[in-house]
């Protein structure tokens, strides 16, 4: 991965980039429009790429795109910066409209296990490009890194499972594994996971 | 069962995943009720993964969805705002809500009046930010933003300028759109001069320029609808001014 990202810089964007999204979202609390734009213009790119990974038709995903800047206009007097960064606010918002719209759409969705196959091979499913993670935080980056040490296939399998909250059994069966080969990947790849974010974290979590 | 701190993180980790189900997952959540260092490692884990969402690479969606998004918040606000008005009819108004109104007319004015440099304090944030990824391997410099809106105070455009390569970049972040036989032309509006045309602006979303004088002496920046390549008169604009706003160092 060709990141030389230089991480003091590299914060502070991501800590400019956090202040100004924070800064739209007070401005649509107390009503304004302009600022739900300028919004929408900075982050509708990746959370459509979120909301495209999770239901994997793009139709789906503008709905659910849609639906999630209409809950963001109306919840952004509810954001708290003190509690996550903005964008990831905002990730959690889609993730949780798309995951809605799967379980409307359950009945439907019978003949996806080819694409979860195909998708098992290509990794994270593309890498971010070093300026979408410098603008996504310190968190994210660290996190890409511990899951880039990752095989792949216990990544994709950790991604997948968060993002499509998929019990073992579920991920077996759409990823045609042995159950058990699941458990082991998901519980390897958590805890080298678990080791991996301590180190970075300075090793001072309070345990 | 003893919870060792280990246990408990790791435990958390599945929680926060998603992959602990039924009774194991009950029994954590119960347990967290009770626990604040559960609640905790809980916590900590969900904060870390909701990051996996952000590294998936991005994606744009059709310009429909933008439209879809504003045309139901347009008609969330317009419900409102009857509602609120039939409220007023069926009552006398009180003193409060007389004193609500006039705070309300008066963040209005403010808002349609001088109030740009608000939008540019927000907005102007987030230009460093863009610009920064493109500068993220040398040394910090100085940068100039400013965010040009149209009368209503809407963001039209975000203008950055690097003074080290002279170069300008402008982003049109409205659904502003001149006309076949029309161009925009960007001005710097030097204090106590005329106004001096920065160029005639292409109609791409993003536009750079090299810009002949030093902006960052200018306090603001403006852009005239002018007939299809520019002014006919090089020192002024001939045409309506529509957008504007005012030039902020920013020290990074």
């Amino acid at each position: 991965m060709p990141q030389h990202i230089n991480p003091n810089t590299a914060d502070a964007a991501a800590a400019e980039h956090a202040r100004m999204l924070a800064a739209l979202l007070e401005r649509m609390a107390s009503g304004e429009q302009a600022a739900l734009k300028v919004l929408y213009d900075l982050s509708a790119a990746k959370l459509y790429g979120v909301a495209m990974r999770i239901v994997r038709n793009s139709e789906w995903a503008e709905d659910v795109l849609q639906d999630t800047y209409l809950q963001i206009w109306r919840n952004a007097g509810d954001y708290r910066a003190s509690l996550a960064a903005p964008l990831t606010w905002m990730a959690v918002i889609v993730r949780s409209r798309a995951l809605d719209f799967l379980r409307r759409r359950s009945a439907e969705r019978l003949n996806d296990a080819e694409e979860f196959n195909d998708e098992l091979h290509d990794g994270h499913g593309g890498e971010p490009d070093p300026s979408e993670l410098v603008l996504a935080g310190q968190e994210a980056r660290a996190l890409n890194d511990c899951l880039s040490r990752l095989e792949a296939r216990q990544r994709e399998v950790l991604v997948l499972a968060y993002l499509r909250d998929l019990s073992h059994s579920e991920l077996a069966d759409q990823l045609k594994l042995p159950l058990g080969t699941v458990k082991t990947w998901i519980r390897r790849g958590l805890e080298r996971l678990r080791g991996c974010l301590q180190s970075k974290e300075g090793g001072g979590l309070a345990l | 069962m003893t919870y060792t701190p280990e246990l408990i993180d790791t435990l958390a980790a599945a929680y926060a995943l998603g992959t602990l189900k039924g009774g194991a997952r009950r029994r954590f959540e119960a347990l967290a009720r009770t626990r604040a260092d559960v609640r905790g490692a809980a916590q900590r884990w969900q904060a870390r993964l909701a990051s996996i969402a952000l590294l998936q690479p991005g994606l744009q969606p059709s310009e429909q969805v933008w439209k879809r998004v504003h045309n139901l918040v347009q008609a969330e606000i317009q419900l409102r705002q009857l509602a609120a008005q039939r409220e007023r009819m069926q009552q006398p108004q009180t003193r409060a809500d007389a004193e609500q109104t006039s705070a309300s007319a008066r963040l209005l004015r403010w808002w349609r009046g001088g109030a740009i440099a608000g939008v540019v304090a927000s907005v102007m944030l987030l230009a460093v930010a863009l610009r920064l990824n493109h500068q993220l391997q040398t040394q910090p410099v100085v940068q100039y933003v400013a965010v040009l809106s149209d009368d209503k105070s809407a963001a039209s455009m975000l203008v950055t300028f690097d003074p080290k390569s002279r170069q300008l970049t402008l982003q049109r972040v409205s659904s502003f759109a001149e006309g076949e036989n029309q161009s925009l032309q960007l001005w710097a509006l030097p204090e106590g001069r005329g106004p001096q045309s920065l160029g005639v602006l292409p109609r791409d979303r993003v536009i750079k320029l090299t810009a002949a004088q030093d902006v960052k002496a200018v306090p603001l920046l403006a852009v005239s609808l002018e007939q299809k390549g520019g002014s006919p008169n090089p020192n002024a604009p001939t045409g309506p001014v529509i957008f504007k706003g005012q030039v902020i160092q920013r020290q990074l």
